[in-house]
């Protein structure tokens, strides 16, 4: 019997609304088990009853042949460990003090910290590869370094089974392959059982040994990548149409979702620029972040900004939305510089759509979209027609118009991302700029919202700009590329001219294959991979590769 | 009921009208145009059964006779010249302090925050015990209170500039100050003689006892100016709630639009506390009511909120001067009250989630 199961949990929060209904699931011992679904069928919720930190309504989860809950909470720690979802840390904590708390369940009053934990705390930083940054405060890390400490944390409890949540989510491609790898070495030398929660499926695809794919709190499949990783089960899961590329020297497959848009493989010619940075220089406080960087981002066209953590992405943004005043440089909005306009004025020709707003509680889907006619309003003349149809009219293109009236705090996430961008799209301007707006979302809603914003560029001509994590979305989406690292602009056009294994391995630092993605003939990034590829989906048969050589190949 | 007000909210269903006159248009949520009606017939149903209690019981009919000026003597100074101006003061400050809550725990963005919390109310007693007990004359004590309050509030706005005002810093800071100005008060009334030291706790305990016409006065002009300003300026607040980021993104003045609301909030719960000194809870507790019966505060909730702090602060004076045995001032009952009442609904909020 698996050391780790669920017999027939039924999870609810509150007394009505239940996320998982009489699920069973064995951990398969010594194995990768990674769970994927989307948003909001339950995976992290499960994943929290397997750690003991949710008790089921029905059923009870087994740790050796014991029902967990019985079990003393300590027991469980030395036994299993979990890395939660965007954890915080306190303040002003370092590194290696947020490490060591991981061995709080190997001590007690009686038995102050050893030596056996100071081994493990200093092998735990090593794994992480976090030795060097030991004496940094947590909260004065990247997100990336951020996720990694905690990781270490979790590694020093050094249990046999550790239960991951979403551990790759906010890294670039370098970290997240890192990551990865570190978990696959932990399963394969030290013969730890590990289960983890992606919600990018190729993260799953590349490290797991079984994966278990959730829909509405139940288990629809679970067995070895290669044979759950079909494109019928892939749809039935997200409800979105992918392509499944397996490698034939055994790789493991590779998904990528496809949309109800298919931007041609050549991008559109880039006209005049809508938006202009000259020279700019640009930060915080004591931390410049931005240094020289000279851009054109052109007019009804979709721009992609893409770069490892803390490469300066959010931060071009904001300096372009005008909510930092840069140190140097200019930019212009239809070659007038921005600086010159009124706030309002401003806001009327160029939109920004922020990453983690905050929603005041029992605001309506409806009251949110609203504040984006904020600056067609005075206070004397606070609602209009137009304003009523622009409302309107953003809530159909997002397809928020049946939630109007929930509260956007009931929603899900990917439903709230749309609510967000119903209201930049309210605000009805020439220009929008968002800022990672797929992160958080399934791969579905993450194909929706891109959808949306090619839609957007196409059919209203509307400028896009928008920041993406994922390198591959960039490249199917895109018709121009900005490449950033360390707060500079080094690679700029479209993204067959501009990516390639080197560019990836220079920016990212790591090593990939890029081919030509079979459904359109633009780029794809298949990190650390061999270089054969065949095709799964039937469907693509008749979409040739257009032609490109196969770079570095 | 508790559940009722909680269950109303997440169920909520605006009924969106739009009011058209000329160039000036409003949305408004009929239902909450209803719940102010409502809320504002039982305000004017409890202040003439307020008129008829006392010492000296007054039938209804009495009191309307008292009003219309045609009653007894004894009826008409009892009525005009004791009742009606503790009652419009209690129904006047009310108001002041629920909307000056409102503005601060919105533009903070943290229900924990209202002026009785960040400073404000402190820096107006700390001046006003000084004068009691240093004995100035009575009269000016509304005008130096009022100074105190504001400059309070511009100590705690200047130390949390930090080139902009950030939410959890002008916390920090009040809380900081209040309990610096706090323990400077406590200190003038132990040092205090016995006299005034009575008279000073008594006026911090927060009360309507012995208003005057003049005190009405002063209360209705200031309502009748900031009310209104703290109306129009929900508009902008509303999007505030959403994040700075969101606010600058869709062309707000920021950084001004913070500095009017700061400025309203304070000249509201200033000028409430300078006549019956720092009354407790209802800057808490009435915005969180509020937002329970009506949802996120705009422009017709900011209303709403005005109406059940008269109607709460009525209540609680009438429940300190008649219901029990012996008379307390209203500030006792509020605390009383209305902290053990703001603990259930937290808790009931809570036990939701």
């Amino acid at each position: 019997m698996a050391r780790l199961l669920a017999d027939t949990v039924t999870l609810a929060y509150g007394r009505d609304r239940v996320v998982v209904d009489g699920l069973s699931l064995e951990i398969p011992d010594k194995a990768v088990t990674a769970i994927i679904g989307p948003n909001g069928c339950g995976k992290s919720t499960l994943l929290r009853a397997l750690a003991r930190l949710l008790a089921p309504q029905r059923g009870c989860v087994v740790l050796d042949g014991e029902a967990i809950h019985r079990l003393p909470t300590r027991e469980v720690a030395r036994r299993l460990s979990l890395l939660p979802q965007q954890a915080s840390a306190p303040e002003a904590i370092t590194v290696e003090d947020l490490v060591r708390r991981g061995r709080y369940p190997h001590q007690s009053f009686f038995q102050p910290p050893s030596r056996r934990d100071q081994v493990a705390v200093e092998r735990a930083l090593e794994l992480a590869g976090m030795t060097e940054l030991r004496d940094v405060p947590v909260d004065e890390l990247s997100g990336g370094q951020r996720q990694r400490a905690w990781i270490a944390m979790t590694l020093a409890q050094e249990t046999p089974l550790l239960l991951l949540d979403e551990p790759t989510t906010y890294l670039d491609i370098a970290h997240q392959q890192e990551v990865l790898a570190l978990i696959r070495w932990l399963n394969r030398e030290e013969g730890r059982t590990v289960v983890l929660v992606v919600h990018d499926v190729n993260h799953a695809a590349q490290v797991s040994d079984c994966v278990v794919a959730m829909r509405g709190g139940q288990v629809v499949a679970q067995g070895p990548p290669d044979r759950v990783l079909s494109p019928e089960l892939l749809e039935r899961v997200f409800e979105v149409p992918c392509e499944v590329v397996v490698p034939s020297a055994s790789g493991s497959p590779v998904c990528m979702p496809r949309g109800r848009a298919l931007p041609p493989g050549n991008s559109a010619p880039a006209g005049r620029a809508a938006l202009r940075a000259e020279r700019l220089s640009s930060g915080y406080s004591r931390r410049p972040v931005l240094r020289d960087v000279t851009v054109s981002l052109p007019a009804g066209r979709v721009t992609a900004i893409v770069g490892p953590n803390a490469c300066g992405k959010s931060t071009l943004l904001r300096t372009l939305a005008r909510l930092l005043k840069p140190e140097a440089g200019i930019v212009f909005l239809d070659e007038r510089p921005v600086w010159e306009s009124s706030h309002r004025e401003f806001a009327r020709r160029l939109a920004l759509l922020a990453q983690g707003a905050t929603v005041p509680e029992g605001l309506l889907v409806e009251e949110l979209v609203a504040i984006g006619r904020y600056p067609y309003q005075r206070w004397y003349r606070q609602w209009s027609e137009r304003d009523q149809q622009a409302v309107e009219r953003a809530m159909v293109a997002t397809g928020v118009i049946d939630l109007r009236w929930r509260a956007v705090e009931t929603l899900s996430g990917g439903q709230r991302q749309r609510a967000w961008l119903a209201m930049a799209l309210a605000q009805e301007t020439p220009v929008l700029l968002l800022d990672e707006p797929t992160t958080f979302l399934d791969i579905a809603h993450q194909v929706e919202v891109l959808d949306l914003v090619w839609e957007l560029s196409r059919s209203e001509g509307r400028t896009v700009v928008v920041v993406l994590h994922d390198l591959n979305q960039a490249c199917r989406y895109a018709d121009e590329l900005v490449v950033m690292k360390d707060g500079r602009v080094v690679a700029a056009g479209p993204p067959a001219e501009v990516v390639d294994q080197e560019l990836v391995r220079d920016v990212f630092g790591v090593d990939s294959t890029v081919i030509p993605d079979p459904a359109t003939g633009r780029p794809l990034v298949l990190p650390g991979r061999a270089l054969e590829f065949e095709l799964a989906s039937e469907r693509l048969g008749e979409a040739e590769p257009r032609g490109r050589a196969w770079r570095g190949a | 009921m508790v559940r009722a007000l909680v269950s109303s909210q997440t169920e909520r269903r605006p009924r969106l009208r739009v009011v058209r006159v000329g160039g000036v248009a409003f949305r408004v949520d009929a239902s909450v145009l209803a719940m102010t009606g409502l809320a504002l017939a039982a305000l004017l149903a409890l202040s003439a059964w307020a008129l008829t209690l006392g010492s000296y019981r007054l039938p209804l009919a009495a009191v309307i006779a008292a009003l219309s000026g045609s009653g007894s003597d004894e009826a008409q100074f009892i009525v005009l010249d004791l009742r009606l101006p503790r009652i419009l003061a209690a129904v006047l400050i009310g108001p002041m302090l629920a909307m000056s809550g409102a503005i601060f725990q919105g533009l903070v963005r943290n229900p924990l925050v209202s002026p009785d919390v960040i400073g404000v109310n402190a820096g107006a007693a700390f001046v006003a015990v000084f004068w009691i007990t240093t004995r100035h004359s009575p009269a000016a004590l509304p005008l130096v209170a009022f100074a105190g309050a504001v400059v309070a509030a511009s100590i705690v706005y200047l130390l949390s500039w930090r080139g902009h005002i950030a939410g959890p810093r002008l916390i920090l800071v009040g809380i900081g100050v209040n309990a610096a100005l706090s323990a400077a008060t406590s200190f003038m009334v132990v040092r205090a003689e016995i006299n005034d030291a009575s008279r000073a706790v008594l006026w911090m305990t927060g009360s309507v006892y012995a208003s005057t016409w003049n005190d009405v006065r002063t209360l209705a002009l200031a309502l009748a100016v900031l009310g209104p300003v703290g109306i129009a300026l929900m508009w902008s607040l509303r999007v505030i709630q959403a994040g700075d980021l969101v606010a600058r993104s869709v062309g707000m003045p920021l950084e001004r639009v913070r500095l009017s609301l700061i400025l309203v909030g304070c000249g509201l719960s200033a000028v409430a506390v300078s006549v019956a000194g720092p009354i407790g809870f209802v800057a808490l507790m009435v915005p969180h009511l509020a937002r329970m019966l009506a949802g996120p505060m705009c422009g017709s909730v900011f209303a709403f909120t005005g109406v059940l702090g008269a109607l709460l602060l009525l209540g609680a004076d009438m429940v300190g001067q008649h219901a029990l045995p012996v008379g307390l001032p209203v500030g006792v009952v509020t605390a009383a009250v209305g902290a053990p009442y703001f603990l259930y609904l937290l808790y009931r909020v809570n036990a939701r989630l």
